[in-house]
């Protein structure tokens, strides 16, 4: 979400320094917003989806070896044991209770020997759905009042306030989800970045304004 | 890795046997050969085929007038109740804590450290006869190792895949 605040936030501050039409601003901020979303979208469904494939080959691999030749996945389970501190014969010993139900051995094996556990699998799709629609709900923040103050300044300094309020938002969910005793600080961080970015952004479109008029 | 024609280490270790502690030396075997086989672990899904299969064959090995010896790093203790976990094993466990065995024998994995799979046939004049050395994952054959001590047994030259009861090779030919 804080990628989709801090995409249209830097493009609408740095295209605010460098053009005076105000409907071409939101154009461009439109037009990254739909360009953000769809690549987040894209890279979240992507990236899910490969990973998916190869645990799932490994699943495969694991589940296997496991009919075929069992005490490979034993020997590798007691393995995991041994260097979590149980000793030989402890691991020896855990391992072949477990063993009495393949299942049990199976599911513990995937989850000590390759860090499986149950619900890894991502939907692809829907991580690509969420990743674009929390882009295109971050982006709305700098966006929507931009959009509806007429004033550019005011429009500006409206955007800035919602980014980081949203930001600050952002910054202090994500300390409370960590349990964090500095949830304060958290946000505080969050807003300092988008500032830093969004006060970068204009600066370099000041300075590349003159650019874009020697081109007109 | 010792080679045959190479004088076996004598040795003096802990060892357990039929669910006892005990010391097994080396020149106090009477057999005329000794099979000493190196195992990684005790407590271990790969190894007790082969320990256990020794000990399916003792009694063919023993025909054979020869001994039987298992070892790996773990101590007396530990084959003990590894032994009693496989249902018993009637030859001796050496407990080569530390490898000392292993390493002098030339069979010792210092990256864990435990025994490398190996087994070695010492003669009546305790050198090395047969040396043989297999990866961790894949067991020895027990059938072989008795074929190969029968092999040596007989003084002949063998043909490869020699059994008893095939006719043995001329003594002037080589194989």
């Amino acid at each position: 979400m804080q990628d989709g605040v801090l995409t249209t936030a830097g493009v609408l501050f740095g295209l605010s320094g460098a053009v005076s039409d105000r409907s071409q601003v939101i154009l461009a901020a439109l037009a990254s917003t739909a360009a953000g979303a769809l690549s987040m979208a894209a890279g979240a469904y992507l990236g899910t989806r490969a990973e998916a494939e190869v645990l799932q080959g490994e699943l495969e691999r694991t589940r296997k070896q496991a009919r075929e030749r069992p005490y490979i996945v034993q020997e590798g389970l007691l393995r995991e044991l041994a260097k979590e501190g149980l000793d030989r014969e402890a691991a020896y010993r855990v391992v072949k209770l477990l063993s009495v139900s393949p299942r049990a051995l199976l599911t513990t094996a995937e989850q000590k020997m390759y860090g499986y556990g149950g619900g890894m699998m991502g939907n692809a799709a829907l991580d690509g759905l969420v990743m674009g629609v929390a882009f295109v709900a971050g982006a709305l923040f700098p966006l929507v009042p931009f959009f509806l103050i007429p004033s550019k300044d005011l429009g500006l300094a409206a955007a800035l306030g919602a980014t980081a309020l949203a930001l600050f938002s952002v910054g202090y969910f994500q300390g409370w989800l960590a349990h964090s005793g500095q949830r304060w600080r958290c946000g505080v961080r969050f807003v300092t970045i988008a500032i830093g970015a969004a006060v970068a952004g204009y600066l370099i479109g000041m300075a590349i304004s003159p650019l874009g008029a020697s081109a007109g | 890795m010792l080679k045959p024609g190479d004088p076996a280490p004598d040795f003096d270790l802990p060892s357990a046997v039929a669910g006892r502690a005990t010391r097994t030396r080396l020149r106090d075997l009477k057999n005329e050969l000794v099979v000493l086989f190196f195992y990684p672990h005790d407590f271990s899904f790969v190894c007790p085929t082969e320990v256990t299969g020794f000990n399916h064959a003792l009694a063919d090995f023993k025909a054979e007038q020869s001994a039987v010896l298992g070892a790996s790093v773990d101590s007396v203790d530990s084959h003990i109740r590894w032994a009693e976990e496989l249902g018993g094993i009637g030859y001796p466990l050496l407990a080569d804590e530390g490898g000392k065995l292993a390493r002098a024998f030339g069979v010792l994995d210092d990256k864990e450290p435990v025994a490398l799979r190996a087994t070695f046939i010492l003669d009546s004049k305790r050198a090395v006869a047969y040396a043989l050395a297999s990866p961790f994952n894949v067991g020895r054959s027990i059938s072989e190792t008795l074929r190969v001590v029968r092999a040596i047994r007989t003084g002949h030259l063998c043909p490869a895949d020699w059994e008893p009861g095939v006719a043995f090779g001329p003594n002037e030919l080589k194989y």
